[in-house]
C-alpha cells in the first residue's frame, strides 16, 4: 500500500463482497488504499471525518443495499453537501432495476455498474474502474 | 153577461163509409166462384158471425156518447175533465165511430132555474138519436139524469162521477149504471209527506172559502183526526189573501203545509180561484205544501195523491169504452175515483225530495230539462274522459319521478360501484407492487450469495491450482456453470417479474431494422455457428414497447438458434406479415421442432420439452414473450412438427391497445 495515494471509498455490507472487490482490486494492481463502510451511517459518518482533517477519497463505491440508511440516502447526503458534492460516487450493485439507475442519476451519481455474479467479469469491471476512474479522469480538487 | 152557446156535437172524427174490406173480398169471391162447395160457404159463415166479426160490425155502427157536466163549459174543471175524457176516447181503436156530445147544466150561472127547461132542452135536441152512454161528471148531473132518465135516455147506460154520500142512492138507481166515487186522500197523502219528511213536528192545513164557513177546516179535521198523535196540526183557515202569503213564508223549520182549498179575493177585488191563491203562496212558502187536487199540480204543491177532473175524465171515459165494446154496466163495480200519487218535479227539486223516496207509479210532471238533464250522459261521458285523461297523466307523471328516482339511485350505486372498485383495484394494486417488490428483493438478495460462490471457487481454482487434482478442478468448475444457471436463472426471473412491473412506451418501431438490430447482436454473441438468416420484411412500421418487442424477437431468435445447433445448415427466416389491425411477425426455424401437443405449454414458464444437457437454458424465455405480447394486445404462439423445424409467431397491433397505452 503506498500512503501517498488517495484512498477509495467503499461502501459494502457484505464482508464477503466487500473482500472479493478489495482483492478484485487488488489483483487489477489497484494501488490505492479501500476503506471501508459497512452500512449507510458509517458511510455518512465520513463526512466529519473528512472535516476533521482525514483524506477525502478520489472516488466512493457504492453499493444501494445497505443497513440503516439506504444507498440512495448516502448518494443523497454526499450530492447535497457544499463541499463533498465533487467526490465522483460509482454505484456498485446487484440491482439493475430501472426506477434505481433513474434515481440515483437523479440524486448525482457518477456512473452505475451492475455487479454480475461472475467473478472473472467482475475482475474485468475493476480493471476498467480503475483505469477510468484513477487514470482518465480528472477529479475536482 | 156573455152567453155561450155550446153546440159541440161534432163527431170526433167524421164516420168513413168505406165499406168492410174483409167483407167486400168475401163477396166477390163467391162471385168469382158461383158454384163454391157446401163446406166453404159454412166456413164464410163461421168468419161472419165469429166474435171478431161482430166486434167488428159493431164497432162499424156509430156510439154517441153524452156527457152532462154541472158547471159551464169554461169552468177549468170541466176543461180538463173534457181533455182528458176525450183523450181516452182518441186513443181507442173505434174512435173514428165515435160521437161526443158534451152538455153544460151552468148551475152555478142560472141558479134558480129549474131544471125542465134543461130537460125540454135536451129531449128536443136528442130526439131520434139514441145515446149509447151517458156520463154524469158530478153529483147534479146525477140527480138530473136519474130524475129525466125514462124520458129523456130510457135504454142509455148512466156513467157517473159521484160523492161518497151519493153513493149507494145511486147503486139501487136500476141496472144500467156503473161510475166511481169521489173518496178524500188526506190520509194517504198526509202519510207520503211524513215518510217524505220524517222530521215533521207541525202539520198547517190551508183551507178557507170566501163565505168562511170553515166548511173544509171540519173535513179536515174529521179526515186528519188519527194524525193528532204524530203531528202538531195548525189550521190557517179564512186567512185574508196578505196575510196568507206573509205567514206561509215564515212557516218554522220541521214543518210542512197542507193545502186544501183556498178562494181568496186579491188587491183588486177580483175572485182567485183555489189553484190561483196557491200559485201566490208557494213561492214564498218556508215550506214544502202538499195538496190533494191535481188542479194544484203545477201551481206550488210538492204533490200528494191526487184526484182531479183530468184523472176522473179518463176513468169514465174508460168504463164508457168497456160499456160500448160490449160490457153490461152492472158488471164494472163501482170503484172509488183514481188516486194517482203525483208530484211536481219543481218542487222535488226545491225540496231536495228524492224521487226514490217517492211510491212505486207516481207521476212526476213538470220536469225542467236543464242543460244538465238535456246532455248529462254526454257532460259525465266527457267528464268520464276527463277524468281518465287525467288519471293517466297523474299515473305517467308518478311513473315518471318513479323513473328519475330509480336513475338517481342507480347512478348514485354506480358511483359507489365505482368508488369501490377503485378501492379494491388499488388495494389489489398495493398488494401486487408489494409482492413484485418482495419477488425483486429476494431474487437480489439470492444474486449476492451466488457471487461470494463463484468468487471464492474462483479463487480457489486460480490461487490454488497446484494443490487441487484434477477431480478437484472439475468440482470447482461444476460450481462454476451451477453459479452461473442459477445467476441466469434469476436475471430472468427478474426479467418476467420487471415485464409485469413497468409501464410500456408507445415507440413507432421500424421493423426492418429492428430485425436487423436483433439479428447482428445474435451474430456477434454466437460466433461459432454458421447460421443462415433470411430476413422478409417489409416496410412495416408498429407502435409499441420497443424494448419489449426487441426483446420478445431476441428470446425467439435465440431460441431459434439453440434448437437448430445441431442441424447441418441451419437457416432462420424471419418474415412479416400485415393484417388491417396487426403485423405478424414470425421466426422460421429447420431445427428439431416439437410436438404440436405442447405448443401452448411451451410458454408457461419453467416449461422445458429437453434436458438441459441439450438445450441449456432456464425455461423463462418465452414466458416473457408471451407476457409482453398479452401487455400489448398482442399474441404470440407456435407451430411445429417434430424434427422439421418450427415456426414462432408475434402478432402485434398496429395501434395502441390492451394495458397498453402512452
Amino acid at each position: 500500500m503506498n500512503d501517498n495515494l488517495a484512498p477509495i471509498l467503499l461502501v459494502e455490507d457484505r464482508p464477503s463482497d466487500a473482500d472479493l472487490t478489495k482483492r478484485a482490486f487488488a489483483r487489477s494492481r489497484l494501488l490505492n488504499p479501500i476503506e471501508l463502510a459497512r452500512d449507510g451511517e458509517e458511510a455518512i459518518a465520513y463526512i466529519d471525518r473528512w472535516e476533521a482533517g482525514e483524506e477525502v477519497p478520489i472516488f466512493i463505491l457504492l453499493d444501494l443495499k445497505l443497513p440503516k440508511f439506504s444507498g440512495l440516502e448516502v448518494l443523497r447526503r454526499l450530492k447535497h453537501h457544499p463541499k463533498y458534492s465533487k467526490i465522483p460516487v460509482i454505484v456498485l450493485t446487484t440491482s439493475a432495476e430501472d426506477s434505481d439507475i433513474e434515481e440515483a442519476y437523479r440524486l448525482g451519481c457518477n456512473s452505475y455498474i451492475v455487479k454480475p455474479v461472475e467473478f472473472n467479469k467482475f475482475m474485468e469491471i475493476a480493471v476498467q474502474i480503475e483505469v477510468y476512474w484513477c487514470a482518465l479522469n480528472t477529479a475536482a480538487r | 153577461m156573455m152567453v155561450v152557446i155550446s153546440d159541440r156535437e161534432t163527431p170526433l172524427v167524421r164516420t168513413s163509409h168505406i165499406p168492410d174490406s174483409r167483407f167486400e173480398t168475401f163477396q166477390s169471391i163467391l162471385r168469382l166462384r158461383g158454384l163454391l162447395p157446401l163446406l166453404l160457404w159454412v166456413i164464410g159463415l163461421a168468419i161472419l158471425f165469429s166474435p171478431a166479426s161482430l166486434h167488428a160490425q159493431s164497432s162499424d155502427r156509430t156510439h154517441r156518447i153524452l156527457v152532462l157536466y154541472w158547471d159551464n163549459k169554461d169552468f177549468p174543471g170541466n176543461v180538463k175533465f173534457d181533455e182528458s175524457f176525450k183523450a181516452v176516447l182518441q186513443q181507442s181503436p173505434n174512435s173514428r165511430n165515435l160521437e161526443y156530445y158534451p152538455e153544460y147544466m151552468e148551475t152555478t150561472r142560472f141558479p134558480g132555474k129549474r131544471q125542465d127547461f134543461l130537460h125540454d132542452y135536451l129531449r128536443q135536441k136528442y130526439e131520434g138519436r139514441s145515446i149509447d152512454v151517458v156520463v154524469a161528471t158530478a153529483d147534479i148531473p146525477l140527480n138530473f139524469l136519474l130524475q129525466y132518465r125514462a124520458d129523456l135516455f130510457p135504454n142509455s147506460p148512466i156513467v157517473f162521477l159521484a160523492t161518497t154520500s151519493r153513493g149507494k142512492e145511486t147503486l139501487s138507481a136500476g141496472p144500467g149504471i156503473t161510475g166511481i166515487i169521489h173518496q178524500s186522500t188526506y190520509r194517504e197523502t198526509l202519510e207520503l209527506a211524513l215518510k217524505l219528511h220524517p222530521n215533521t213536528k207541525q202539520l198547517f192545513v190551508i183551507s178557507g172559502s170566501p163565505e168562511r164557513d170553515k166548511r173544509y177546516e171540519t173535513a179536515a179535521r174529521r179526515e186528519l183526526s188519527e194524525f193528532t198523535s204524530k203531528v202538531e196540526i195548525i189550521y190557517l183557515t179564512d186567512l185574508p189573501l196578505n196575510e196568507l202569503i206573509s205567514r206561509t213564508a215564515s212557516l218554522p223549520s220541521n214543518s210542512i203545509a197542507l193545502y186544501v182549498w183556498q178562494q181568496s179575493v186579491n188587491e183588486q177585488g177580483k175572485l182567485l180561484e183555489t189553484f190561483e191563491v196557491l200559485a201566490r203562496i208557494a213561492p214564498t212558502a218556508s215550506v214544502p205544501i202538499y195538496g190533494m187536487g191535481t188542479g194544484n199540480l203545477g201551481q206550488g204543491i210538492v204533490g200528494g195523491y191526487l184526484q182531479g177532473p183530468d184523472t176522473n175524465g179518463a176513468k169514465l171515459a174508460e168504463i164508457t169504452l168497456r160499456i160500448l165494446s160490449g160490457t153490461h154496466p152492472q158488471d164494472i163495480g163501482v170503484e172509488g175515483a183514481p188516486k194517482v200519487p203525483m208530484f211536481d218535479w219543481r218542487q222535488l227539486q226545491r225540496w231536495g225530495i228524492s224521487e226514490e223516496n217517492l211510491p212505486p207509479g207516481s207521476f212526476i210532471g213538470f220536469r225542467v230539462l236543464t242543460f244538465w238533464h238535456q246532455y248529462k250522459w254526454y257532460i259525465a261521458g266527457i267528464l268520464t274522459l276527463s277524468l281518465l285523461q287525467t288519471l293517466f297523466i297523474v299515473v305517467l307523471l308518478v311513473e315518471r319521478s318513479r323513473r328519475r328516482r330509480a336513475r338517481r339511485a342507480l347512478a348514485q350505486l354506480n358511483a359507489e360501484l365505482e368508488e369501490r372498485i377503485a378501492t379494491r383495484t388499488a388495494a389489489l394494486n398495493n398488494k401486487t407492487r408489494e409482492l413484485e417488490t418482495f419477488a425483486y428483493s429476494v431474487a437480489h438478495d439470492l444474486k449476492a450469495p451466488l457471487r461470494g460462490i463463484d468468487g471464492y471457487s474462483r479463487l480457489l481454482l486460480e490461487d490454488y491450482f497446484e494443490q487441487l487434482d484434477e477431480e478437484g478442478r472439475s468440482f470447482l468448475k461444476t460450481i462454476h456453470t451451477s453459479t452461473e444457471e442459477m445467476a441466469q436463472l434469476i436475471d430472468d426471473l427478474l426479467e418476467y417479474s420487471r415485464l409485469e412491473r413497468r409501464e410500456l412506451k408507445s415507440d413507432r418501431i421500424e421493423l426492418a431494422s429492428l430485425v436487423d438490430t436483433v439479428v447482428e447482436q445474435t451474430r456477434r454473441e454466437g460466433s461459432e455457428e454458421q447460421v443462415n438468416f433470411v430476413i422478409n420484411i417489409n416496410g412495416e412500421s408498429i407502435v409499441g414497447d420497443a424494448n419489449a418487442i426487441h426483446q420478445a424477437l431476441r428470446n425467439y431468435v435465440d431460441n431459434a438458434v439453440k434448437f437448430s445447433r445441431k442441424v447441418s445448415a441451419p437457416r432462420i427466416e424471419i418474415s412479416s406479415t400485415e393484417t388491417p389491425k396487426s403485423v405478424v411477425l414470425s421466426v422460421r426455424d429447420n431445427g428439431v421442432g416439437f410436438d404440436m401437443q405442447y405448443h401452448d405449454r411451451i410458454f408457461n414458464i419453467f416449461q422445458r420439452l429437453n434436458s438441459i444437457e441439450d438445450y441449456p437454458g432456464t425455461g423463462v424465455g418465452l414466458a416473457i414473450v408471451r407476457k409482453s405480447m398479452e401487455r400489448m394486445g398482442g399474441r404470440a404462439w407456435a407451430e411445429s412438427e417434430l424434427g422439421r423445424g418450427a415456426t414462432f409467431y408475434l402478432e402485434i397491433p398496429k395501434s395502441l391497445e390492451g394495458e397498453f397505452s402512452g
